[in-house]
């Protein structure tokens, strides 16, 4: 994995290989994961049945909340991530056995999708540190970001204390070089708010460029993809043609990137790494819907070797050309019902 | 003159044996499966199949007879009250007889309704002001349906169904002067005792998980299971999977949202990984899904006809259960205690509920239940009381 994972974001899809691997991948995670083997026995399958890479069971990102989806013991985990959550939150979590994967999976698509130029930039993060945070994916990821491929002025704007948003605009205003300006969606939304609030707007050297992610989720407020990046536009000076949107997930290794740095044209549609399928299936019966179509994600990404290969997503999407693009997350069970919303009640699990 | 000065005015010109007869006339007409709103709920309402919808009103609207409107008329409206003009009635959910309280309910004291319908169900509440439309135009005039939020600042009275979070809103609105009556979150839990067959146990739930597909209050959220002897719970568990799927055909669930579609694979996978517990459903679809959770657990509530079935080990099991979901119990269908239901009340009153029915009846309300512990039509009047001077002196 790591030698394809080595070749680059932008390889040639290999479906041979992939599908080769994944089954081989499945039946690993299905003798040394009981967890997910107990799932896959509960839907009647095992792998001498699964002949296509589209057959192997997906788990739910639900069910990385309630039990520990690993094929390696605990004594020999090196990190968990867990997804975002109060601590009195049942919390998806991602066992990892190794880093190595993880890694070399974020650094590919992320080098390829907001440094394609191949030369360090300096790294403003609008989110805590690995340090900080050390269970969170997204802190990690630009952990990593920083220390391959970002200059030494690089910096993080965000920390248990709140974060440093005069620290944060002095350093945007005095810099010379191109900036990377990365972090989460909400919180590039506190910086622009703060810049309209003081009727400010900076002008970001040529070359900069914005990489937002996260979405909104639990938020209480919420702008769309088209105010946000106008905003951006407006506040920060940076283009649309530089701004990029990631899709990740705490659940998987492996993260989705538009090609709008690469291409100059603005797209919302998320390029698939070569170790990577992403289905669009019903959300009844997870068969695949016609392309264009909207249905749930599903990734089977292979750099998940010490979890699961196939993670069922709450996300509404559609493919478009060689992606797929997000439409939405599919809305709460109990909306159109009268009875106590689940997850609400009491310490229920 | 305003819309809610000409409801006020419409809703002051009727009568009780007028309101009692028209009520009684439209309510023939939806226990009518020929009828034309009948055909109507079948073809519009945007979330149930139609046999659901039918089994739904032949059984839920059996009692809700004339003399029985009288009956809760003559013991919930004392002779010296007020009741509102107008009330404002905020709808919730998806179930059409729920509907059809909630407005039958001020008119059936005097009072005009302005009911503002749920996103989940348009049709319901219209449905139900067109069947009284039809029978006596005079007593339709009462019942407006719109949704202008200052009639929350202007009527009488204010009934709000919903989440907690939007009960709490309303209110705030609503001046403090006004009746104002919240009914929020609530969960229905099913309890079966060793003492009932359990193939009857399971049609009977079967009945009350499938209608309405477990989108209501009144739905059994959780099956709790006296697992005396050892292996009665599975047992209750294989018959009540063989039932839902029986119901899948001749009472078939309506179509679910996709998020709703992902929330019972997402349970299904959530209930499959955990160690101990044990999945039935079919392998095709998402009709229905039993999980035998492991004894005494505490799962996520159940819902779409997806149940978690719960074996514990007897009746002294079911207060502490019923006390961890307080206050948000409504009703506790039970079957199968023998002498230990008399406790039942007093266990349910502990989770905050106030209704204990047979198994196979949770959806079916009577009339004149204590919604949340109070009365459908003296919660929403004032009393008047005139004491008596000469007892006062003696």
């Amino acid at each position: 994995m790591l030698d394809w994972i080595g070749e680059g974001a932008l390889a040639p899809t290999d479906e041979e290989r992939f599908g080769s691997l994944a089954l081989d991948l499945f039946s690993y995670q299905y003798r040394h994961n009981s967890a997910y083997q107990r799932l896959c026995e509960a839907y009647g399958v095992e792998p001498g049945m699964v002949r296509s890479w589209k057959e192997i069971p997906a788990v739910p990102t639900g069910a990385f909340k309630e039990a520990r989806l690993a094929t390696f013991p605990e004594e020999q985990e090196v990190r968990t991530f867990r997804t975002s959550g109060s601590t009195t939150d049942l919390r998806g979590e991602l066992h990892l056995d190794t880093l190595d994967l993880y890694e070399a999976s974020l650094l590919a698509t992320l080098s390829a999708y907001v440094c394609p130029e191949g030369n360090p930039i300096r790294f403003a993060v609008l989110a805590p540190s690995g340090a900080e945070v050390p269970d969170s994916s997204l802190s990690h990821m630009f952990d990593v970001a920083v220390r391959a491929l970002g200059t030494p002025e690089s910096r993080f704007y965000v920390s248990a204390e709140g974060w440093d948003p005069e620290g944060l605009l002095g350093d945007l205003r005095h810099a010379q070089e191109p900036v990377a300006l990365v972090g989460t969606t909400f919180a590039l939304v506190h910086l622009l708010d703060l810049l309209a609030s003081r009727g400010s707007s900076i002008v970001l050297p040529e070359g900069s460029r914005v990489m937002e992610t996260g979405g909104f989720k639990g938020r209480s407020r919420e702008v769309s993809r088209e105010e946000l990046h106008s905003s951006i536009e407006k506040r920060l000076g940076v283009s649309r043609a530089r701004i990029v949107n990631q899709y990740g997930m705490c659940e998987l290794a492996s993260q989705f990137y538009e090609s709008t740095l690469r291409t100059g044209s603005p797209t919302a549609t998320k390029c698939v790494p070569p170790w990577v399928r992403t289905r669009v299936v019903d959300p009844g019966t997870l068969d695949e819907v016609p392309q264009g179509s909207v249905g749930i994600l599903v990734h089977y990404d292979l750099a998940n070797t010490g979890s699961v290969v196939a993670v069922q997503t709450s996300d509404l999407g559609c493919w478009v050309g060689d992606g797929f693009e997000v439409v939405g997350r599919a809305p709460d069970a109990e909306a159109r019902g009268c009875s106590v919303a689940a997850d609400l009640l009491l310490g229920a699990r | 003159m305003s819309d809610l000065e000409a409801l006020r005015t419409s809703g002051a010109a009727l009568d009780e044996a007028r309101i009692v007869a028209g009520l009684e006339r439209a309510l023939s007409l939806w226990r009518d499966p020929d009828s034309t709103v009948r055909a109507r709920l079948r073809a519009e309402h945007p979330v149930f199949s139609a046999p659901v919808l039918d089994l739904g009103c032949d059984l839920g609207l059996r009692g809700w007879t004339g003399p029985a409107l009288s009956a809760l008329r003559a013991r919930e409206l004392p002779e010296r009250c007020r009741v509102p003009e107008v009330t404002a009635v905020w709808l919730a959910g998806c179930i059409p007889t729920a509907a059809f309280g909630a407005l039958l309910y001020p008119l059936l004291a005097g009072s005009a309704v302005y009911a503002k319908t749920s996103s989940a169900d348009p049709v319901s509440a219209r449905l139900f002001r067109d069947s009284v439309s039809c029978v006596d135009p005079v007593l339709g005039e009462a019942i407006r349906i719109g949704e202008d939020p200052k009639v929350l600042e202007q009527a009488d009275a204010v009934v709000v169904h919903g989440q907690d979070e939007t009960v709490a809103a309303l209110r705030a609105r609503v001046p403090i002067d006004r009746i104002f009556v919240g009914y929020g979150h609530r969960l229905s839990v099913a309890a079966i005792g060793s003492e009932m067959d359990v193939e009857e146990a399971a049609r009977l739930l079967a009945l009350d998980v499938a209608l309405y597909d477990g989108r209501g209050c009144l739905s059994p959220s959780y099956v709790l299971v006296e697992n005396r002897p050892p292996g009665r719970a599975e047992a209750l568990a294989r018959a009540l999977a063989a039932e839902l799927e029986r119901l899948a055909t001749e009472l078939p669930r309506g179509s679910l949202e996709a998020g709703e579609e992902a929330w019972v694979h997402d349970r299904r996978a959530r209930a499959a990984v955990r160690e101990g517990t044990k999945l039935f459903s079919p392998s095709s679809s998402t009709a229905w899904t039993v999980i035998l959770e492991l004894p005494e657990s505490r799962p996520a509530p159940g819902t779409l006809r997806t149940v978690p079935l719960i074996p514990i080990s007897g009746s002294e099991a079911l207060g502490p259960w019923c006390e961890g979901l307080s206050p948000h119990v409504s009703s506790l269908g039970q079957g199968g205690w023998g002498p230990r239901a008399s406790r039942l009340a007093g266990i349910v009153a502990r989770g905050g509920g106030s209704r204990v029915c047979p198994l196979g009846r949770m959806q079916l309300p009577p009339i004149d239940w204590h919604h949340d512990g109070t009365g459908p039509l003296s919660a929403m009047i004032r009393r008047v009381d005139v004491e008596d001077a000469q007892e006062e002196s003696t």
